[in-house]
C-alpha cells in the first residue's frame, strides 16, 4: 500500500500510552466508574427499602399501563386569516443578508409556520457565494435565547418604550457632548439616521456629537497602511480565486480573519487538482489555525519574526528594505520556496498579513506592489467597508472617560467596550460618571448592565437592514419573524430620538420606509421588492486612480522570551455568541476541545517546563498563568503540535458574564448533575478567561500580541475533548493523501491502489483479484435500480472549518450535552471532523521507523510538520452494513435506496450497532437530554423558546435509543416528493444535505448515484476517489477523495510507486 | 407495387380513423368529467345545480340566458362578470347582479372557454334530487346483525359454557360416586381427595394433558400480546368540537369539494383544518338567522370579528379569536405523513382514509376499517385504522403506475427497472402489479426519521 504517514489524532495515540491503547478498543470510552456511583453518599442516606422500592416499581408500571391506554385529546388552532405566504407543512425561504459586526454574508432563511429554524449560504446572490461560517448557521438560536433583553429598561426595570424615549432624548438635547460608540456600521441607512442626528446636533452646539466606530478585533493598522502607501483608508478586496500563490503572514484569511465567508469559498476553487492549476499556499504563524493547518507549507514563527519573512521575501523579489531578515532555519526553508512560487506566479499572486500593526501591513503593500498584486489579486477600487475601527479615536475616548472626562450621554450599538478594551473593567467602572448611558444591546452583557438604560435591538432575523460590505454591493436583510420581544431596531431608536420619527410599536414600519428611502437614494429606478426577494443589488464603483507611495516602517512587534498571541477561535471568535450551546459545543478545528479556553503550547516546550501532555477524562492538563502587560490569566496548558517553541496562544472571546450579567445560559460553567457552578463572589464562574486584557495599545493600534511570562501553578483542570474518542483503531486506510506532482505524474495506483486481495487460481497459484470478489454476502440491489444516495468528500478542498457540523446540528435537532458529557466521549453530533496530524516520521503504514528512538523533536522540529488532514466523518450507509446485521430487533435496516435506515421507536438500546461500526459514527442517547435536569442550562431544547428552532421534520430523540447520520432524509423524501408533485425526474443538485448544503469550499457532493450524469456518479469515479476502511468488505455509499498537497515531498515520491504485481516465481522463493 | 400501395394508405386511413375515434370518445369522457371536477372545485362554494344558494343555481342557467337573448354573454360572465357588468353590453348581467344585492362574483380568467361549457354542461346533465326518486333515509343500512344482537349473542355463549362445565362436573361426580360404590378396595379410595385424584388422572393421561396445557398458555400469550397491541388504537375516537359542524351540509348536500376548505392537501403534510377567513367565505351571506345552528355561525362570527348586524356588507372589527378545535386524527410524533403524497402523487380520494364524510352528520371520527371497506372504489383492509398495520397493509395493495407516460419521475422508475434488473421487475410484476411496498413503501425511513 501507498500509504506513507503516520497519522495520529492526538499526542496519546502517537505516544501510545497505556490509556490509549486499554481505549483504544472500546466504543464507549469509559463506563461510569462503579465506585463514582456507590460513593454518592446521598445515596447511603437514602432509606427506601427493597419493599417500597418494589411497590414504587409495581405502582408505576401499573400507573404507566393506564396512562398509555388513554390518548390526550390534542388541539388544532388553525390561523383565523392565513398568511398569503404561509402553508402549514411547508417550509418559507427568504433571501436575507447577515452580519453581526464581524461576519458578513449573503443567507436564505428557512422558516416553518413562521419560525425561522434554519439559515443556509445564499448561493444564488451576493458576492460571497453562498459561503457562511459556523457562527452565521448558529445565529438562528440566538434568535430563541430566552435570556435576551425583552423590553427597554430603565436602571435594570422594564419600562415601556414611551418612557425611555422621552427621558433618552431630553438627556439627548439637554446634553453638551453626545458619543455614539458604535461597531463598524455598514448600513447605509444607519450611517444616513447618525448623519442626520449629527448634522442637527452640531447645529445646536459644534461637534457636540460624535461617532466613534470601534471593533473588538481592530484591522486600523491595515487602513492606516493604505492610508501611508495609497492615499486613502481603506480594505481592498481580495481574490484568492485568482492566486497561484498565497502567502498568509497569520491570517487566518478561512475563519476568522476579514471575511472568512468569501475567501473560503474562493480558495476552494483554487485547491482542485483535476483543475487546469491548483494554488501553493505558504502560511506563516505562531498558533495552528484552520488556515495554516490546510497550508502546503507552514512556517513556525514567532510574532516578532513576521517582519523577517515579509522582509526575506521583498529582497528575493528584488526589493529593498531595512527591516532584518534573519529567520529561524526551519522557516526559512518554507520562505525560501515561497519565494520561489512566487517568483514563478508573480502578480498572480497574494500575500495578506493578519497583524494589526502597520509597520506589518506596509510591508506586506509593498510586496503585494512588487509583486504587481494590485489589479489581479488585490481591487483597491471595490474596497471592503467591514471594521472601521479608530483605535486611536477610541483610545482616546476612553482615557478621557477614565479620567472623567467623559460626555454627557453615551450611547453603545453593537459594541461591548466593557468587556473587549484592554482597560474596560477601568472604563466600566468610570461608566458611572456619565449620566446617561444607553445600550442596544441584545443581553444584559458586560456593557449593558453598566447602561442606565437599554434600548433592545431586534434580532438579526427579525429586522429590516441594508448593508454597504463591499463598494460593489447593496444588501437587503428582511425580517422573518415578527419581533418576539417587545424590542425596537437600533434605527427606530435613532431616529425617534433624532426627532425624525414616531415609535410605531411592534408591527413598525419606521425603519422599512426608511431603509425604502435610501433604497430609492441609490438606485432611483430600482425595484424595491425584487431587490428583496434577490437580497441584493450591484451598485457601480468608480475606479480611483491611486499611486503608491513607499513609507517609512516603523513600530514592529518587539521580540521576547515568551511571546503571546490572542487568536480568535472559529465557533466563538470574538464572544459575541459566547451564550450560543452550539458553538460553545462546536470542537475547535485544531484542538478538538469543546467549552473551554486554554493557553496552546509546544509539546516540546511542555515537557521541558514539567507539563503533562497527555489527558484524558479522568485526567485533566496542568495549570498555568500567563501574565502580559500585567494581566494574569490562569488557564490549563494544552499540547498543540505546530506551536512554535517559546510562544503560546490563548484565544479571545471568553470569559464573559462573570459578574453576574445575564449573557445566554449556555455561557456558564456547569456541575456534574445540572445548575451552575459558582465563584467565590457568588455569581456563575464564566468559561474560560477574558484575554482582552492583555491587549496592548501601541503606536497608535491595538496589538494582539505580547511578551510575557508563564508559571505553572497547582493543579490540573479537566478538558472535554472530542480529539482521542471514536478511535479507528490504528487503520491505515483512512486517510490518504499525495502531491500534486505525483498525482498528475504517476499512475492511479500509486497514490491510490485499489485493495486486492490474494486468492487460488485454477491452476492453484495465488493471485491477486479484486475485492469486490471476496463477499459473504448477496449484493443489496441498489445499484442502478431506483436511487442510490451517495455522497463525495474531496479531502483537498475540506478546510475543516466546522459548518458542516453546526448545519448537521440545527437541520437534525441533534441535542447539546455540556462539558461533562462530552468529557465522557457521549458528544451528539452526527457528523465529526476528524482531524489528523501527520509526521513523515513513518515509513510505511502502521510502522514507525524507528519505534525504540521516536521523540518529539524528529516529528516535530522538521520544517513542515507537523502537516493535518480534516476528514468530516459520518455514516457512510454500508450496502454491507455490520451494523445492521448485529441488530436483534431489526431497528437499524437497509433501504433500497442505499440509506441505513434508524428507526428510534424499534430501537431498544442495546448498542451492538454502534459496537459494530467500523467508523464510530452511532451516537448514543444516554439521557432524556429534552427533559434531564443536568442539560437545563446547556441543551436549547429545554427551553419553551429554545424548543422553536427544532426541525418538525425531524424526530426528538428519547433516552435509551441510538441515533446517527440519516443522510438527511427528511431533504431526500422531500425533494422526491417535489418531484413526483411537478411530474418530473430528480434534477441533479437538487438535494443536498444539510453538510453539503452549508460547506463553503463544495468539498462536499451528494446525489442520486444511479443518475449516470449525476456529479456524484462522476465525482465517484474520479481517479482520486476512495473509500475508507474499504478493505473490511462493507461497501459503503460514501467516498472521500485523495488529499493532494500542492508541494515537494521526495520521502512521499520514492514510497508512493505502482507495486509490481507479484511474480509468480519470487513468491515461490519466499514460501 | 402500387397496388399494395394503396392497401397500405387504406390500412393507415383505416389506423387513423380508429385513433381518432377513441381519441375523442376519451375526449369527450375526460372532458365531462373536467367539468365536475372545476364545478366542484371552483363553483361549488356559492352555486348548486338544482338550487339558489349564495349564488343562483346552475342547472340550464345557458337556457336562461340564451331566452334573455344573451346566450354568447354567458361565457364572458363566467369568467370576469365585473367586466361584462361595466362594458354595459349585457342587461342580463346586471339584473343578476342587482337580484343578488350586488355580491359580487368571483372572476375566473384562467378559465378557458371550453372549460366554463364543460362545466355547464356537466351541471345540465344533473337529474334534480327533488323530482328524482327519494335518498333512502337513516344512513346507509348495515348488514349483519345489530350491536345489540352481537353482545346478546355472547352472553349465551357464556352461560352455554357454564352450563356445559357443570354438566361435566356434575357428570364427573356421579362417575367417580359409582367408582367408589362399586369398588372392591374401599379403604385406599375413600383417603384420595379430589385433588389426589385429578393429578392422578393428570399423570395417566400425561400427553394430552401436556399437549393442551401447552396450547391453552400459547394461546393465553398470543391473546395477551394482541390485546396490548391494540392498546391506543383510536377506532371510532370521537372527540366534541367546539362549533357542531355537519360535513353531510357542507360536502354533502352543499357538494363543497373537499379541498376547498382543506386547501393545503394538495400542497402540504398536512391537510390543514380551514382558517375562518374560509368560512366567511361563504358564512358572510349565511347567518342562518331563525334556523337552528345559528348560534353555531355565530361562533364563527365571534372568531373572525365579524359583525353580521350590518347584514353581507357588516364589518370586520379586528378582534379575532382562533377556534381551538380538538384534533381528531393523531399520529404519534415519531410518524411522518403527508397528504400531498397521497393524495396528489397516490391519486388517493379522501374517502379511502376518511370514510364517507358527506353522511358525517355528527363531529368527525376516526372511521373503523370495516365502515372504510364499505365504500365503493376503497381499497378492502383489515388492520384497524390509523394503525401502522393498516398503512403497511395498504402499502402492500396499492399499486404504482409505472411507465405510462403520465409522470416523468415515474417513468425514470421504470426504466431504470426494466432496463437493469428484468429479473426482479418480472417477480414484483407476478401479482400482476408493481406496489408500493415493492418500491420501498414498506421501508423504515419512508415514515420514521
Amino acid at each position: 500500500m501507498g500509504m506513507t504517514k503516520k497519522y495520529w489524532k492526538g499526542l496519546e495515540e502517537l505516544k501510545e500510552t497505556p490509556a490509549f491503547i486499554k481505549s483504544k478498543d472500546q466504543e464507549f470510552p469509559n463506563q461510569q466508574a462503579i465506585e463514582e456511583f456507590l460513593g454518592d453518599d446521598s445515596l447511603n442516606e437514602s432509606s427506601t427499602t427493597r419493599r417500597d422500592f418494589l411497590k414504587f416499581l409495581g405502582f408505576s408500571v401499573a400507573a404507566a399501563t393506564i396512562a398509555s391506554c388513554e390518548a390526550p385529546v390534542t388541539k388544532a388552532v388553525p390561523y383565523v386569516v392565513k398568511p398569503e405566504n404561509v402553508t402549514p407543512g411547508m417550509p418559507t425561504w427568504y433571501a436575507s443578508t447577515y452580519y453581526d459586526g464581524c461576519s458578513y454574508t449573503s443567507i436564505k432563511v428557512k422558516t416553518r409556520e413562521g419560525r425561522p429554524i434554519f439559515i443556509s449560504g445564499n448561493k444564488d446572490f451576493g458576492f460571497t457565494n453562498g459561503g457562511v461560517n459556523p457562527q452565521i448557521i448558529a445565529s438562528v438560536l440566538g434568535l430563541y435565547d430566552s435570556e435576551r433583553l425583552a423590553e427597554p429598561t430603565i436602571d435594570g426595570v422594564s419600562k415601556s418604550w414611551s418612557s425611555v424615549d422621552s427621558a433618552v432624548s431630553s438627556a439627548i438635547k439637554s446634553a453638551k457632548k453626545v458619543v455614539l460608540l458604535s461597531n463598524t456600521i455598514i448600513s447605509p441607512s444607519l450611517t444616513r439616521a447618525i448623519s442626520e442626528m449629527e448634522l442637527s446636533m452640531n447645529a445646536q452646539s459644534p461637534s457636540k456629537f460624535e461617532h466613534i466606530q470601534y471593533d473588538a478585533i481592530s484591522y486600523a493598522a491595515m487602513r492606516e497602511a493604505n492610508l501611508k502607501n495609497w492615499g486613502a483608508a481603506i480594505i481592498p478586496s481580495y481574490d484568492f480565486s485568482k492566486a497561484k500563490t498565497i502567502v498568509s503572514i497569520d491570517a487566518d484569511f478561512l475563519a476568522t480573519w476579514l471575511l472568512p465567508t468569501e475567501f473560503a469559498g474562493q480558495y476552494g476553487q483554487t485547491r482542485n487538482p483535476d483543475n487546469k492549476w491548483m494554488s501553493k499556499h505558504f502560511h506563516f504563524e505562531s498558533v495552528m489555525s484552520v488556515s495554516g493547518s490546510n497550508a502546503d507549507g507552514r512556517g513556525m514563527i514567532k510574532p516578532s519574526e513576521q517582519a523577517s519573512v515579509l522582509a526575506y521575501l521583498i529582497k528575493g523579489m528584488g526589493g529593498s528594505t531595512s527591516v532584518s531578515s534573519n529567520l529561524n532555519p526551519g522557516a526559512e526553508l518554507i520562505a525560501a520556496r515561497a519565494l520561489k512560487a512566487l517568483k514563478f506566479s508573480k502578480k498572480e499572486s497574494l500575500v495578506v498579513c493578519g497583524a494589526n500593526n502597520v509597520g506589518l501591513q506596509l510591508l506586506t503593500n509593498k510586496l503585494n506592489y512588487i509583486l504587481r498584486a494590485y489589479g489581479t489579486t488585490i481591487d483597491a477600487n471595490n474596497p471592503i467597508q467591514l471594521y472601521k475601527s479608530e483605535d486611536e479615536k477610541v483610545q482616546k475616548f476612553v482615557s478621557n472617560v477614565i479620567a472623567g472626562k467623559g460626555p454627557d450621554v453615551l450611547l453603545v450599538l453593537g459594541a461591548n467596550p466593557v468587556y473587549s478594551l484592554p482597560n474596560g473593567v477601568e472604563f466600566g467602572k468610570a461608566l458611572k460618571n456619565i449620566k446617561t448611558r444607553v445600550s442596544f444591546a441584545s443581553h444584559m452583557d458586560e456593557t449593558a448592565s453598566l447602561c442606565n438604560y437599554t434600548c433592545s435591538d431586534h434580532h438579526a432575523l427579525e429586522a429590516w437592514n441594508d448593508y454597504i460590505a463591499k463598494s460593489s454591493e447593496y444588501a437587503i436583510a428582511q425580517p422573518t419573524i415578527r419581533p418576539l420581544h417587545n424590542t425596537a431596531s437600533a434605527l427606530e431608536s435613532i431616529l425617534v430620538w433624532s426627532g425624525k420619527a414616531t415609535r410605531g410599536g411592534k408591527d413598525s414600519a419606521v425603519a422599512y420606509d426608511y431603509i425604502k428611502n435610501t433604497f430609492q437614494g441609490l438606485f432611483p429606478l430600482g425595484d424595491f421588492a425584487f431587490t428583496t426577494h434577490n437580497s441584493c443589488a450591484a451598485l457601480s464603483v468608480m475606479p480611483a486612480a491611486l499611486t503608491f507611495q513607499d513609507a517609512a516602517i516603523s513600530s514592529l512587534p518587539q521580540a521576547g522570551d515568551l511571546e503571546v498571541v490572542f487568536y480568535q477561535k472559529t465557533a466563538i471568535g470574538t464572544g459575541l455568541n459566547a451564550g450560543n450551546p452550539w458553538l460553545q459545543e462546536m470542537p475547535d478545528p485544531m484542538t478538538k476541545v469543546t467549552w473551554d479556553n486554554y493557553i496552546t503550547m509546544n509539546p516540546l516546550d511542555m515537557e521541558k517546563g514539567g507539563f503533562v501532555t497527555t489527558y484524558d477524562q479522568e485526567h485533566g492538563l496542568n495549570l498555568a498563568t500567563v501574565t502580559v502587560n500585567g494581566t494574569s490569566l490562569t488557564l490549563p496548558v494544552y499540547p498543540l503540535p505546530g506551536q512554535t517553541l517559546n510562544t503560546v496562544g490563548v484565544a479571545l472571546g471568553y470569559g464573559r458574564g462573570g459578574n453576574g450579567e445575564k449573557i445566554g445560559k449556555a455561557a456558564y460553567q456547569t456541575k456534574e448533575y445540572g445548575g451552575y457552578d459558582l465563584s467565590e463572589n457568588g455569581n456563575s464562574k464564566p468559561i474560560g478567561a477574558n484575554a482582552f486584557p492583555c491587549v496592548s495599545f501601541e503606536n497608535g493600534t491595538y496589538q494582539y500580541y505580547g511578551s510575557g511570562k508563564l508559571s505553572k501553578v497547582d493543579g490540573t483542570y479537566i478538558i472535554a475533548a472530542t480529539q482521542i474518542h471514536h478511535t479507528v483503531m490504528g487503520r491505515h486506510s483512512i486517510v490518504r493523501e499525495t502531491t500534486l506532482d505525483i498525482f498528475s505524474n504517476k499512475d492511479k495506483e500509486a497514490y491510490n491502489p485499489s485493495f486486492t486481495l490474494q486468492r487460488l487460481n485454477k491452476e492453484g497459484h495465488h493471485e491477486d483479484a479484486p475485492l469486490a470478489e471476496f463477499d459473504l454476502w448477496d449484493a443489496h440491489p441498489v445499484e442502478k435500480i431506483g436511487h442510490r444516495w451517495g455522497m463525495t468528500i474531496d479531502l483537498s478542498s475540506c478546510i475543516g472549518c466546522g459548518s458542516c457540523l453546526i448545519a448537521c446540528q440545527s437541520e437534525n435537532n441533534v441535542p447539546v450535552v455540556g462539558k461533562d458529557e462530552v468529557r465522557r466521549g457521549r458528544e451528539m453530533h452526527w457528523l465529526r471532523i476528524d482531524r489528523y496530524f501527520a509526521s513523515d516520521e513513518e515509513a510505511t503504514v502502521g510502522l514507525r521507523k524507528d519505534k525504540e528512538t521516536f521523540s518529539y523533536d524528529k516529528a516535530e522540529l522538521a520544517a513542515e510538520n507537523p502537516k493535518v488532514v480534516h476528514m468530516p466523518m459520518m455514516c457512510h450507509h454500508c450496502n454491507h452494513a455490520p451494523c445492521e446485521t448485529v441488530c436483534p430487533v431489526l431497528a437499524t435496516t437497509h433501504s433500497n435506496e442505499g440509506l441505513n435506515q434508524m428507526t428510534y421507536n424499534r430501537c431498544i438500546g442495546t448498542r451492538y450497532c454502534a459496537n459494530n461500526c467500523p467508523y464510530k459514527v452511532r451516537r448514543f442517547n444516554w439521557f432524556n437530554y429534552p427533559s434531564y435536569k443536568k442539560f437545563t442550562e446547556v441543551n436549547p431544547a429545554q427551553d419553551d423558546l429554545g424548543r422553536m428552532v427544532l426541525n418538525p421534520d425531524v424526530t426528538v430523540r428519547s433516552r435509551g435509543v441510538m441515533e446517527k447520520c440519516s443522510f438527511c432524509v427528511q431533504r431526500i423524501q422531500s425533494t422526491k416528493l417535489v418531484a413526483k408533485k411537478e411530474l418530473r425526474p430528480i434534477i441533479d443538485g437538487e438535494f443536498a444535505t444539510a453538510c453539503s448544503d452549508s460547506c463553503p469550499t463544495n468539498a462536499i457532493i451528494v446525489g442520486d448515484w444511479n443518475d449516470v450524469n449525476s456529479k456524484i456518479y462522476s465525482s465517484s469515479n474520479e481517479k482520486r476517489s476512495y473509500q475508507a476502511l474499504e478493505e473490511v468488505g462493507i461497501k459503503p455509499n460514501m467516498w472521500y477523495k485523495v488529499k493532494v498537497r500542492n508541494e515537494e515531498n521526495a520521502l512521499l515520491d520514492d514510497l508512493q510507486v505502482v507495486k509490481k504485481k507479484a511474480h509468480h516465481g519470487e513468491k515461490k522463493a519466499h514460501h | 407495387m402500387k397496388i399494395s400501395n394503396i392497401q397500405q394508405l387504406n390500412r393507415f386511413k383505416q389506423l387513423i380513423f380508429l385513433v381518432l375515434t377513441v381519441a375523442i370518445s376519451t375526449f369527450s369522457n375526460e372532458f365531462f368529467a373536467q367539468g365536475e371536477g372545476l364545478f366542484k372545485a371552483k363553483c361549488a362554494v356559492c352555486h348548486q345545480p338544482h338550487k339558489n344558494g349564495t349564488g343562483p343555481k346552475l342547472f340550464e342557467a345557458r337556457k336562461r340566458w340564451e331566452a334573455a337573448g344573451e346566450g354568447a354573454l354567458i361565457i364572458e360572465w363566467v369568467k370576469n362578470n365585473a367586466k361584462l357588468r361595466a362594458s354595459g353590453k349585457s342587461a342580463r348581467a346586471n339584473e343578476i347582479f342587482n337580484e343578488y344585492k350586488g355580491s359580487v362574483m368571483t372572476a375566473f380568467t384562467d378559465l378557458k372557454d371550453e372549460e366554463v361549457i364543460s362545466i355547464l354542461d356537466w351541471v345540465d346533465a344533473q337529474p334534480d334530487p327533488a323530482t328524482a326518486a327519494p335518498p333512502t333515509t337513516g344512513g346507509a343500512v348495515t348488514p349483519g346483525m345489530d350491536p345489540e344482537e352481537e353482545s346478546a349473542l355472547s352472553w349465551i355463549w357464556i352461560i352455554l359454557g357454564v352450563m356445559f362445565v357443570v354438566i361435566i362436573m356434575a357428570v364427573g361426580g356421579v362417575r367417580r360416586q359409582l367408582n367408589i360404590a362399586t369398588s372392591d378396595q374401599l379403604d385406599v379410595q375413600e383417603k384420595l381427595t379430589y385433588g389426589e385424584e385429578f393429578r392422578a388422572w393428570a399423570w395417566k393421561n400425561r400427553l394430552y394433558v401436556g399437549i393442551s396445557t401447552l396450547v391453552i398458555v400459547i394461546s393465553l400469550v398470543v391473546g395477551v400480546l394482541q390485546g396490548l397491541s391494540r392498546i391506543n388504537v383510536v377506532e371510532n375516537y370521537q372527540p366534541s368540537q367546539p362549533i357542531a359542524f355537519p360535513h353531510s351540509v357542507h360536502a354533502g348536500l352543499n357538494g363543497i369539494d373537499c379541498k376547498y376548505c382543506h386547501n393545503s392537501v394538495t400542497k402540504s403534510k398536512s391537510a390543514g383544518i380551514p382558517t375562518v377567513n374560509v368560512c366567511m367565505n361563504c358564512h358572510k351571506q349565511i347567518s342562518g338567522e331563525g334556523k337552528p345552528y345559528a348560534s353555531e355561525v355565530q361562533k364563527i362570527y365571534a372568531a373572525a370579528g365579524w359583525d353580521p348586524k350590518n347584514g353581507p356588507t357588516g364589518a370586520y372589527n379586528n378582534n379575532t379569536k382562533p377556534i381551538v378545535w380538538n384534533k381528531v386524527h393523531v399520529l404519534p410524533d415519531h410518524v411522518y405523513f403527508n397528504h400531498s403524497q397521497h393524495v396528489v402523487v397516490g391519486g388517493v380520494d379522501c374517502k379511502q382514509c376518511h370514510g364517507d364524510m358527506t353522511q358525517m352528520q355528527e363531529a368527525v371520527k376516526v372511521q373503523p376499517v370495516s365502515e372504510l371497506n364499505k365504500i365503493e372504489g376503497n381499497i378492502k383492509l383489515s388492520k384497524p385504522t390509523l394503525t401502522m398495520g393498516w398503512c403497511i397493509e395498504c402499502h402492500g395493495a396499492k399499486d404504482v403506475p409505472l411507465g405510462n407516460g403520465k409522470n416523468a419521475y415515474y417513468d425514470e422508475i421504470h426504466r431504470r427497472l426494466k432496463d437493469n434488473d428484468k429479473t426482479l421487475y418480472r417477480k414484483y410484476l407476478k401479482d400482476g402489479k408493481v406496489s408500493v411496498s415493492e418500491l420501498g413503501g414498506w421501508e423504515c425511513a419512508k415514515c420514521h426519521y
